[in-house]
């Protein structure tokens, strides 16, 4: 693949990355996992990023390979991947910052929102970042009718976990 | 409903810029990481598969082994039959492989998930199908030989022994019969519950969320 080629798709995802970070925060539960699902998110777009055309947002279609990514073929492995190192802070809100309630409860809505299976988590994931529901069926390939009850059924099972 | 979901959201976008940034450098370097997908594994472990029986013959078919069974095939008179068998078991194999790689190349990691988890199971699917079929054949075939050459040196050795017009009671026959049923059916059972086992583990998530986004449609 010509060099011309990888450079916009570098420049690109470097300034898309917090789609791919915040799908890996909902789907990882620490630091290790985080890099090895973002580096296999940014493998499978640099494979499918010659299919991509300039015709759709970058970030639209980001989304989607992404998503996929964490759904479907990433295999969550006990073996050490290798990954790439990078520098790495915090990922994650420290947590000393919570200490109000309504920050207490934001925490523990983290915790229940990572209890939910990968599926719902897609919905939570697009539901948090404002996608309508016909962006949302589309995604997962469901109708919009059934997006919305199952999104309904997700907010009260997590009501259910926080308030057993 | 209090929506415990929209502070989650408020959170969620005020926190939206804190990861730790990449830089381009690491990027570059990712892209020529190794993918881990599960997609990459089905595919080496089919591929696996489908040439196994292929290389097995094909190594066989160099060794004395293979002369001498020949040579057996020949005696008892069911050479022709064995080359028939053989060029059809091949140009199943062949269909298979064919099947696979269409079903495989139709992965697109851009379709919607249940799409795509669809084209991932049906390219699994292929690959079930061609081992079941080749699990029958082994069996059919196994039974076959060994019953033809229980017969065949049965009768040797009572020609042997003088008698000219030897005859095998319906109850060797049958007991034979059943000793070479039940044997194939051991290793049948044992294949399938290591292939059960094997893509019980390989499978089981994309199962689960396959399951789940078809729930949600019910």
């Amino acid at each position: 693949m010509s060099e011309n080629l990888e450079q916009t798709f570098v420049q690109q995802l470097r300034e898309n990355q917090n789609i791919i970070h915040k799908i890996c925060r909902l789907y990882t539960s620490d630091g290790d996992a985080h890099k090895d699902l973002f580096q296999e998110i940014t493998i499978q777009l640099w494979k499918a990023f010659p299919k991509f055309r300039g015709d759709a947002k970058f970030s639209t279609w980001a989304y989607r390979v992404a998503l996929n990514t964490a759904i479907t073929l990433y295999r969550k492995s006990t073996r050490s991947v290798s990954t790439v190192e990078y520098e790495q802070h915090s990922f994650f809100i420290s947590q000393e910052e919570y200490n109000s309630e309504e920050e207490e409860q934001i925490k523990l809505m983290y915790q229940a929102v990572h209890q939910l299976n990968d599926i719902e988590k897609a919905l939570v994931f697009m539901y948090l970042e404002d996608k309508d529901y016909t962006e949302i069926a589309e995604t997962l390939g469901i109708s919009e009718v059934n997006a919305r009850v199952k999104m309904n059924r997700i907010k009260g099972k997590l009501k259910k976990i926080l308030n057993p | 409903m209090m929506e415990e979901l929209d502070l989650l959201k408020k959170d969620w976008k005020k926190n939206e810029n804190s990861f730790e940034q990449i830089s381009e450098v690491d990027i570059y370097k990712m892209l020529h990481k190794k993918s881990s997908s599960i997609v990459k594994w089905i595919f080496y472990i089919s591929l696996l598969e489908l040439l196994l029986g292929i290389v097995i013959n094909i190594v066989l078919s160099f060794t004395k082994y293979d002369t001498q069974s020949i040579d057996l095939y020949k005696k008892w008179g069911v050479y022709e039959f064995y080359i028939v068998i053989t060029v059809l078991l091949y140009a199943v194999v062949l269909y298979f492989i064919y099947k696979f790689y269409l079903n495989y190349k139709k992965i697109c990691v851009i379709d919607n998930t249940k799409q795509l988890l669809t084209t991932i199971l049906n390219t699994r699917k292929v690959v079930k199908n061609y081992v079941i079929f080749n699990l029958t054949s082994f069996a059919v075939i196994f039974v076959t030989i060994f019953s033809l050459g229980f017969y065949h040196i049965y009768i040797d050795t009572m020609l042997k022994k003088g008698i000219e017009h030897p005859e095998i009671s319906f109850k060797v026959v049958a007991i034979s019969l059943l000793i070479i049923i039940i044997i194939t059916s051991v290793f049948t059972f044992l294949f399938w519950l290591f292939y059960k086992v094997l893509y019980g583990i390989l499978l089981k998530r994309l199962f689960r969320n396959f399951n789940e986004l078809k729930k949600i449609d019910l």
